[in-house]
C-alpha cells in the first residue's frame, strides 16, 4: 500500500530527468548549429587569406568550411594535453570537433590499422610489422607532444625528489628491495631515516607507453633487470607482472599511488603533476639526479637532433640537467585520406597542434616541441593526400 | 494448445463442428504463418549466432593452442611480455574468486530473499527490493570504480591488516596488504551478483504454495524452522537456477575484476594476495591484438572462460538433478 506512491514518485522523477536530459540534448544542438553557421557567415562576408582552404598557417588552421566531427582514440598518457588543446582549438574553430579516447596506445595502433577513428596515438611509434597490418594504406606518424614518465611516491615521512638510480630503480620493481628503510635506496638518496614501510610496486596492467620507457632505462641502466626478464628489448607490457600489482591506465596507477601509502608507480608525468604527487629524481646519463619539470623533459628533448619514427627513443639522453625519462607522443593518419573534407579539417586540427597548440604545454606537465621536432611533424602534415592522391595542403 | 483442444473435439454434426471449423479456419490465418515464422526464425538465428560464435572463437585460438596444444589449459605461466602463454594461473583465480564471492553471496543473497518473501512487513520489502533492483542496474564499470576508488584503501589499512591478525584464519590473509587482491575482487563480485541472487531466488521462494508453509506451522514448526524446512527445500531448484546463473556472472565479469585484484598473474598464496582471472587478462591484453600468438591466446583465453562455464554449469545441473531426486516433497523434509 504505502510502496504504491514511492513506486510513483520514482517514476515522476525519471519522467523528470529524461526530460531535463532531453532539453539539455536540444539546447546542446541548438548552440553547437547557431555557433557552426556565424562563423561561417562573417567567413564569406570578408574574403579569406587562406585561399583554396587548404593553406596551412597560424591564421589559417583556424579555418574550415564545413563542420567535422573527428574521432582518436589510443594514448592514455596524452589525454590532459589532448583534452585542453582540441577544447581550445574548438573554441576557435566550433566547425570542427574532436572526440579522443584515451584507451591506452595499443588501442590507437589497433584503431588505425582497422581505420576505425580518424586518428590513431601512440607513445610508441608503430613498427614495420603494425605499419604492414594497416589496412588503409601509408600511416603517417606525427610527433605532437613532449613528456616525460615520472615515479612518483607515497611515503608518509619521505622528501620529495627522492635520489633513485637504475639498479635500485630494477631493485624495487623486481621485488629484491622490498621495505623503504632498505640500506641500499639509503645509500643511493642519501636518506637514511626512511620509514619502515612495505615498498608496494604499482605498475601497468595493460601495454603502456610509460611502462616501455621506463624498461628502457631500467635495460640501459640495470644489469639485474636484464637478467630478471631476459631481454634487452623493451616491450609495451609490463614483464615483472608478479612483483607487485598492477592497475589499468596512468588514472589506475594514479588512483593507487595517491591512496595507498608505501606505494611507487610510473605515471605520465603530466599525470603526476595533475595529482600533486611527489616524483623521485632520477639518474641520468650525465651523473646527476634529476626530478621531471617543464625544464628538464625539454632538455631530454632537444637531444633528439635526428627524430624519426624508427629513431624516436629519448630515454636516458646525454646532456647537463636532462631527465633520462622523456618521450614523444605520435599521431597516426592514414596518408591517404578518403573524404576531403575530413582530411583537411584533419590536417588543419593536426598543424595548429603541433604549433600554436605546444603553448599549452608547460602548465599540462608537457614540453613545447623543439623547433627541429615541430617542423618534422609539420612536415609530415603536408604529406596527406586527399582520395585522388595529391597532397592536401600548401604551407 | 489449440491444436490439443481441435483434436479433442468430436467429430461429425451440429454445432460442434462448425467451432472445430472455425478452429481449423483460424489456424491458416496470416497471424499464424508470421507466428511460426518469428518462432523458427528466432530460433534459428539465436542458434546461427551462439554456432558463429563457437566457430570463430575455436578459429581464432587456433593458432594459441597449435602452439601451446591442451597444456594451455594448464601451463602455469601467463607472460604477454615475454611471449609465454597459458592459461593456468588465470583459470585458478577464475574458479577462487568465483567460489569465495559464492560463500559471500549465497547466504547473504538467500537470506535477503527469505526476509523480503517470507518474513519482512510489505512497507519494507517493496523499497528493499526496489534497491537491490537498483543494484542490478548499475554498470559493472561503476562497480570496479567504486571498488577501486573507496574499497581500496579500506581494505588496505583496515580490513586486510585485521583479517590477517585474526587467531586461527590468519594465515588466509597473510602477506603484504595491497588492497587490489582476490578477496577484493570476490566482494565486488558478490555486489554485483546479489541482485540476480535475490531477485531470483525470491521468485522461488514466493512460488512455492502457501500450503505447505500452513502445514509446517500447523505441525507445530516456528516461522523459522518452517522457512528452512519447508519453503527452501520446495525452492530447491529455483535456489539453484539463481546460484547458477550468479556463478555464470561471477566467472565472466572481466572490467570490474581488472580494475580490483592487482592483475598479477601468479599463484595467490592467500586470499590477500594480488591475483588475475580470464576475464581481467583479456581486459587487459585485448588492445594488444597485433594479428598473431598473442591475440590468438587472448581470444584461447575466452574459449577456456566459454568451456569452464559451460562445465561449471553442468556440474551444477548434474547436482540438481542427483539431490532432487530424495527431497521431492515438504513431507520428506519435514521428517
Amino acid at each position: 500500500m504505502i510502496t504504491r506512491p514511492s513506486a510513483r514518485g520514482w517514476k515522476n522523477t525519471l519522467v523528470g530527468l529524461s526530460a531535463l536530459a532531453l532539453v539539455s540534448v536540444i539546447a546542446a544542438c541548438g548552440s553547437t548549429s547557431g555557433g557552426g553557421s556565424t562563423p561561417s557567415g562573417s567567413a564569406t562576408a570578408t574574403p579569406s587569406p587562406c585561399g583554396s582552404n587548404t593553406v596551412l598557417s597560424a591564421t589559417c588552421d583556424t579555418e574550415t568550411q564545413a563542420s567535422v566531427t573527428l574521432t582518436g582514440a589510443g594514448a592514455n598518457s596524452i589525454e590532459p594535453f589532448f583534452e585542453t588543446v582540441f577544447y581550445e582549438y574548438n573554441q576557435k574553430n566550433s566547425r570542427t570537433t574532436v572526440n579522443y579516447s584515451p584507451a591506452g596506445s595499443s588501442v590507437g595502433v589497433s584503431d588505425i590499422q582497422q581505420a576505425t577513428v580518424n586518428f590513431g596515438d601512440s607513445e610508441i611509434p608503430m613498427t614495420s610489422s603494425q605499419l604492414s597490418a594497416a589496412t588503409g594504406g601509408t600511416v603517417l606518424q606525427i610527433p605532437v607532444d613532449l613528456g616525460g614518465v615520472a615515479i612518483s611516491y607515497n611515503v608518509p615521512g619521505a622528501p620529495a625528489n627522492l635520489k633513485l638510480d637504475g639498479p635500485t630503480l630494477a631493485g624495487i620493481f623486481d621485488g629484491s628491495i622490498t621495505n623503504w628503510d632498505s640500506p641500499l635506496i639509503a645509500t643511493v638518496s642519501g636518506v637514511s631515516n626512511l620509514p619502515n614501510l612495505a615498498i608496494k610496486p604499482v605498475h601497468r596492467a595493460d601495454a603502456s607507453g610509460p611502462g616501455y620507457d621506463l624498461e628502457q632505462y631500467l635495460i640501459d641502466t640495470a644489469p639485474a633487470w636484464v637478467t630478471a626478464i631476459g631481454t634487452s628489448t623493451p616491450s609495451r607490457t609490463w614483464p615483472l607482472a608478479t612483483v607487485g600489482i598492477g592497475e589499468q591506465l596512468n588514472t589506475g596507477v594514479a588512483t593507487y599511488v595517491s591512496q595507498t601509502s608505501g606505494s611507487v608507480g610510473f605515471v605520465e608525468y603530466g599525470y603526476a603533476l595533475q595529482n600533486g604527487f611527489v616524483n623521485a629524481a632520477i639518474l641520468d646519463a650525465a651523473g646527476a639526479y634529476v626530478a621531471p619539470t617543464e625544464a628538464s623533459i625539454a632538455l631530454a628533448g632537444a637531444q633528439a637532433a635526428n627524430l624519426s619514427s624508427t629513431n624516436f627513443n629519448v630515454v636516458n639522453e646525454t646532456g647537463a640537467g636532462v631527465y633520462p625519462l622523456a618521450n614523444f607522443s605520435w599521431t597516426l593518419v592514414y596518408q591517404k585520406q578518403s573524404d576531403t573534407t575530413t582530411a583537411i579539417a584533419l590536417g588543419k586540427l593536426l598543424d595548429w597542434v603541433v604549433t600554436t597548440g605546444q603553448q599549452d604545454a608547460a602548465a599540462l606537465g608537457y614540453s613545447p616541441l623543439p623547433a627541429n621536432v615541430a617542423s618534422l611533424a609539420q612536415k609530415t602534415i603536408l604529406e596527406i593526400e586527399g582520395s585522388t592522391g595529391t597532397p592536401l595542403f600548401s604551407s | 494448445m489449440s491444436s490439443d483442444s481441435t483434436g479433442a473435439l468430436p467429430r461429425e454434426g451440429g454445432p460442434v463442428s462448425r467451432v472445430r471449423a472455425a478452429l481449423l479456419q483460424k489456424r491458416t490465418r496470416p497471424g499464424e504463418h508470421a507466428y511460426t515464422v518469428l518462432r523458427w526464425g528466432g530460433a534459428g538465428l539465436f542458434a546461427a549466432v551462439v554456432v558463429a560464435l563457437l566457430i570463430s572463437i575455436a578459429a581464432s585460438s587456433s593458432q594459441a593452442l597449435a602452439h601451446s596444444g591442451v597444456g594451455f589449459l594448464w601451463s602455469g605461466t601467463w607472460n604477454p611480455a615475454a611471449g609465454e602463454y597459458g592459461a593456468g594461473i588465470l583459470v585458478v583465480g577464475t574458479l577462487l574468486t568465483t567460489a569465495v564471492a559464492m560463500v559471500i553471496v549465497v547466504p547473504i543473497g538467500l537470506g535477503t530473499a527469505a526476509f523480503l518473501s517470507e518474513l519482512a512487513p510489505g512497507w519494507l520489502a517493496g523499497p528493499l527490493s526496489t534497491l537491490i533492483g537498483l543494484l542490478a542496474a548499475v554498470p559493472s564499470i561503476v562497480v570496479g570504480l567504486w571498488g577501486l576508488i573507496v574499497l581500496t584503501p579500506i581494505f588496505a589499512n583496515q580490513v586486510e591488516p585485521f583479517l590477517a591478525s585474526m587467531p586461527l584464519l590468519g594465515w588466509l590473509f597473510r602477506g603484504e596488504a595491497y588492497g587490489p587482491s582476490i578477496l577484493l575482487a570476490s566482494v565486488v563480485l558478490a555486489v554485483m551478483t546479489l541482485p540476480t541472487m535475490v531477485a531470483l531466488s525470491r521468485t522461488a521462494l514466493a512460488a512455492v504454495p502457501v500450503a505447505d508453509r500452513e502445514a509446517a506451522l500447523a505441525l507445530g514448526a516456528t516461522r523459522w524452522q518452517a522457512v528452512r524446512k519447508a519453503v527452501i527445500p520446495a525452492a530447491r531448484s529455483g535456489i539453484q537456477a539463481a546460484v547458477t546463473l550468479a556463478v555464470g556472472r561471477a566467472m565472466g565479469e572481466s572490467i570490474a575484476v581488472a580494475m580490483v585484484i592487482g592483475n598479477r598473474p601468479a599463484l595467490p598464496t592467500s586470499l590477500t594476495a594480488p591475483g588475475a582471472t580470464l576475464g581481467s587478462a583479456i581486459v587487459n591484453q585485448f588492445a594488444e591484438a597485433s594479428p598473431g600468438l598473442g591475440a590468438s591466446s587472448v581470444i584461447a583465453l575466452g574459449a577456456v572462460l566459454l568451456l569452464l562455464t559451460v562445465a561449471v554449469n553442468a556440474g551444477g545441473q548434474a547436482l540438481l538433478r542427483s539431490g532432487g531426486g530424495h527431497r521431492a516433497g515438504t513431507a520428506g523434509a519435514l521428517r
